[in-house]
């Protein structure tokens, strides 16, 4: 690995998300080194390339080109953001094949999908949606996420619940889910373990001992704790690695997560034991995100106008009189350099309250086709659905350079009978 | 007409019926030797050249030069060829050079006198725009690219001597010095302004909800740039001033380009405006669409003037030569419906018109 590869990888490690089957670190790298330069024209044609191969393929399998767009996608904007257009992409592919049967239990498609819930802010709906359409229900890996998310929420009864359904469903492969199934199990049982041994604990210790990575034990007259809170991968892959304090960092999550998930029993049980299959109209409307927000008042809270005989001090100190030390340093203190380009206006654009327009309510759009109000009905003359089926539009003349660039490369090529294949674009 | 050699002679002769033919219904002169494919862009010779001379680009990977005597004869004069397809052209102003952009992601310059054509710009995606800058401390190209930059090249030096970010592909742009403007993909919208060195000036919140197609600056009444006119993919025209007095009601929006407007029982179809042109003198303004028709404006008095019959083919160009006599437009498939659309066997025309008349201002009343 290239030292120069390394220390762009340890710069900005923390803005790079996760992909759940892991990066390629030489795509990482080149990612990286791209948005240093501020060139970012390889990533346009690239795309470019994508969204016209989207709209001329004529193969029997469209799902392909979406599934390597995506993948490309995530492997080139590491930083995740609106740059990438990711969940645009995703979205417009999920919704590019809802009507279509055949791939409602394609692995790829699938996994398209379960990107697309744990982008949004309610996964759970969308995997309730999922499985009112048919969509990934024989696939392992619907299971697997669904069940996961359950167990992110502290549920895990209905965790258990979707894995005692997908065995019902003879989902596949059946290797895997008995292997998470088991692993699960063998979380809940650690836990409820380590909850019988708490309160012993707690006895026990005498001399204030300082233990690293465990709850915050209550000082004084009030007994209010601050809890832990582990969300997401960090809670299965924490409970695994770390043996020495589990028991009692988990116990305070247990603590915690013992009685949510005791209400939960309390709900669950008034649940049917075999969740029926709800007739879903249309995917649920998720919550707006955080980013979606309409700008608000922040609290009702006035500050009082003091008269100039009031009191309180509103006024900013005034500099104080004596030369306050600057210390002298040998070395500027090292910054990290910035990757915004100051061409590039696109970081913090101003949006536009989006009045309640959330992907899944897109998605139930499109189910139900909107009813014009009486005025005059309107059709547009022109392919709408070849400049809009990709994750950005196109014109008339990018579709009609995209036919004459394949026409020239066929010619090129000899004049031999090819379909239109992939671009040759890495995977 | 001949029996012999053309299908389509040969059955309209022998089956009695009267076939009409539509390709030129408002009987406007053709231009002789037209391309092969589909014309993308007309230009006319600027005023300080005498007589007219028409420059077209198209999908045939060429440009041609005519040249159009006062008697309405064309004659062809000239041609260079690129290696992808032309998709803009413009004349520097004192009419001794053509510069044409392509989808073979280059800019050349054309001089007319030795006929010899070089390159002057390069890009990294087809280049959409070209137009030449004449300021009083500087002159050069600008071009507009797919590749989401837009490009400032002295014609001497093969090096920009200055690139711009854009928001996104570049699909359309005018200049009026000292005002460029560029409409953008996923309607973007940004003003230019060229005094000692092109930057940035403001990017405007699109007044049309669909795709940008095509745009035109006008001018005021002391002949400064004022503002454009703005098409979209749905049959709609904005016109946007740049500092009005009021703007909510100095701007606007108008349809255009559609059929059957009154007739609610059957769906309105509705066309794409393929190009924008005002005219030279008068400030009234010519739009031609998807639909086969052109239709000339007033928007001072907000109304139309004209509006012509259909032809059989979408007019995919237009232009206006420099005193305003003449109105250029071609006819030929804009790719509207895609490929399956496309015939390469039916031909391609320019037609000229009279503009004298037609496009004078409607008195307000």
């Amino acid at each position: 690995m290239a030292e120069g590869g390394e220390a762009e990888w340890e710069l900005c490690k923390e803005n790079i998300q996760p992909l759940k089957k892991g990066r390629a670190i030489s795509a990482l790298q080149e990612a990286l080194s791209q948005q240093q330069d501020g060139s970012s024209s390889t990533t346009n044609q690239h795309k470019q390339a994508f969204e016209s191969e989207l709209r001329v393929y004529e193969g029997d399998d469209p799902l392909d080109v979406w599934n390597r767009y995506v993948a490309w996608t995530e492997q080139t904007f590491p930083q995740g953001g609106k740059e990438s257009n990711l969940a645009v992409l995703l979205e417009r592919a999920v919704a590019r094949f809802t009507e279509d049967k055949k791939y409602h239990n394609d692995r790829r498609y699938v996994d398209i999908w379960i990107k697309f819930a744990q982008s949004g802010s309610e996964p759970l709906d969308m995997y309730r949606y999922m499985r009112a359409q048919g969509i990934g229900v024989q696939q392992a890996s619907f299971y697997i996420a669904w069940s996961e998310e359950y167990e992110n929420q502290g549920n895990v009864r209905a965790a258990d619940n979707v894995f005692q359904e997908s065995f019902k469903r003879e989902a596949e492969p059946r290797e895997k889910l008995l292997q998470f199934h088991k692993a699960l199990q063998a979380r809940v049982a650690r836990r409820v373990m380590s909850g019988m041994f708490e309160d012993k604990d707690e006895e026990e210790a005498e001399q204030p001992e300082r233990a690293s990575l465990v709850d915050l034990k209550h000082r004084g007259k009030k007994k209010a704790v601050v809890p832990i809170n582990r969300v997401g991968a960090a809670l299965s892959s924490h409970s695994q690695s770390l043996n020495l304090h589990v028991p009692q960092a988990s116990a305070g999550r247990g603590q915690n997560s013992r009685i949510v998930v005791f209400e939960e029993l309390k709900a669950a049980s008034a649940e049917p034991s075999e969740p029926k299959l709800e007739s879903w109209k249309a995917p649920p409307p998720s919550k707006s995100k955080e980013n979606e927000l309409r700008p608000e008042k922040w609290s009702n809270v006035k500050m009082p106008m003091k008269s100039r005989f009031g009191h309180t001090v509103v006024a900013p100190q005034s500099k104080p009189n004596f030369l306050p030390f600057v210390e002298e340093v040998d070395q500027p203190p090292t910054m990290t350099p910035c990757k915004i380009n100051p061409a590039v206006n696109s970081v913090l654009s101003a949006r536009k309250p989006c009045m309640e327009e959330t992907p899944l309510k897109r998605l139930q759009q499109q189910e139900r086709p909107s009813q014009s109000e009486g005025k005059v009905q309107e059709q547009s003359m022109y392919c709408k659905e070849l400049l809009l089926s990709g994750a950005v539009e196109f014109c008339f003349e990018e579709l009609r350079a995209e036919r004459y660039r394949q026409k020239m490369s066929a010619k090129s090529q000899g004049g031999v009978e090819e379909e239109p294949a992939g671009l040759g674009l890495p995977d | 007409m001949s029996l012999f050699g053309t299908s389509a002679g040969f059955g309209a002769g022998g089956f009695g019926a009267a076939t009409t033919d539509t390709h030129n219904p408002m009987k406007d002169v053709e231009v002789t030797s037209p391309p092969d494919d589909s014309i993308s862009c007309l230009a006319f010779s600027p005023p300080a050249m005498p007589g007219n001379f028409l420059i077209g680009g198209s999908w045939a990977n060429d440009v041609r030069c005519w040249e159009v005597q006062d008697n309405g004869q064309t004659v062809p004069k000239a041609q260079q060829m690129h290696t992808g397809p032309v998709l803009d052209v413009c004349w520097s102003e004192d009419g001794s050079k053509v510069f044409t952009a392509s989808c073979d992601k280059t800019a050349k310059m054309w001089d007319l006198n030795s006929n010899q054509a070089i390159q002057i710009a390069q890009h990294d995606a087809p280049i959409r725009t070209v137009h030449w800058i004449k300021a009083p401390n500087y002159n050069c190209i600008m071009t507009g690219s797919w590749d989401k930059t837009l490009k400032f090249w002295d014609t001497r030096s093969p090096n920009p001597m200055m690139s711009l970010q854009l928001p996104e592909r570049c699909y359309c742009a005018d200049v009026v010095y000292p005002m460029a403007v560029i409409a953008s993909a996923e309607r973007g919208l940004i003003v230019y302004q060229l005094e000692n060195q092109p930057s940035e000036f403001r990017r405007i919140d699109s007044p049309l909800k669909h795709q940008h197609r095509c745009i035109a600056i006008f001018k005021d009444k002391q002949n400064k740039p004022a503002g454009f006119a703005l098409g979209s993919i749905e049959g709609r025209v904005a016109i946007h001033y740049i500092n009005p007095p009021n703007p909510a009601k100095d701007n606007f929006t108008f349809k255009c380009h559609r059929s059957n407007g009154t007739n609610t029982a059957t769906p309105q179809d509705i066309y794409a405006v393929n190009a924008i042109s005002f005219h030279p003198v008068h400030g009234t303004l010519a739009t031609v669409g998807s639909d086969g028709r052109f239709s000339f404006w007033d928007k001072d008095a907000r109304t139309k003037l004209k509006t012509s019959e259909q032809l059989d083919q979408p007019i995919t160009a237009c232009s206006f030569n420099n005193n305003g006599n003449i109105f250029a437009y071609a006819s030929s498939y804009d790719w509207s419906k895609g490929h399956e659309y496309y015939n390469p066997q039916k031909k391609n025309y320019i037609f000229l018109r009279n503009a004298t008349e037609e496009l004078k201002p409607r008195n307000k009343k």
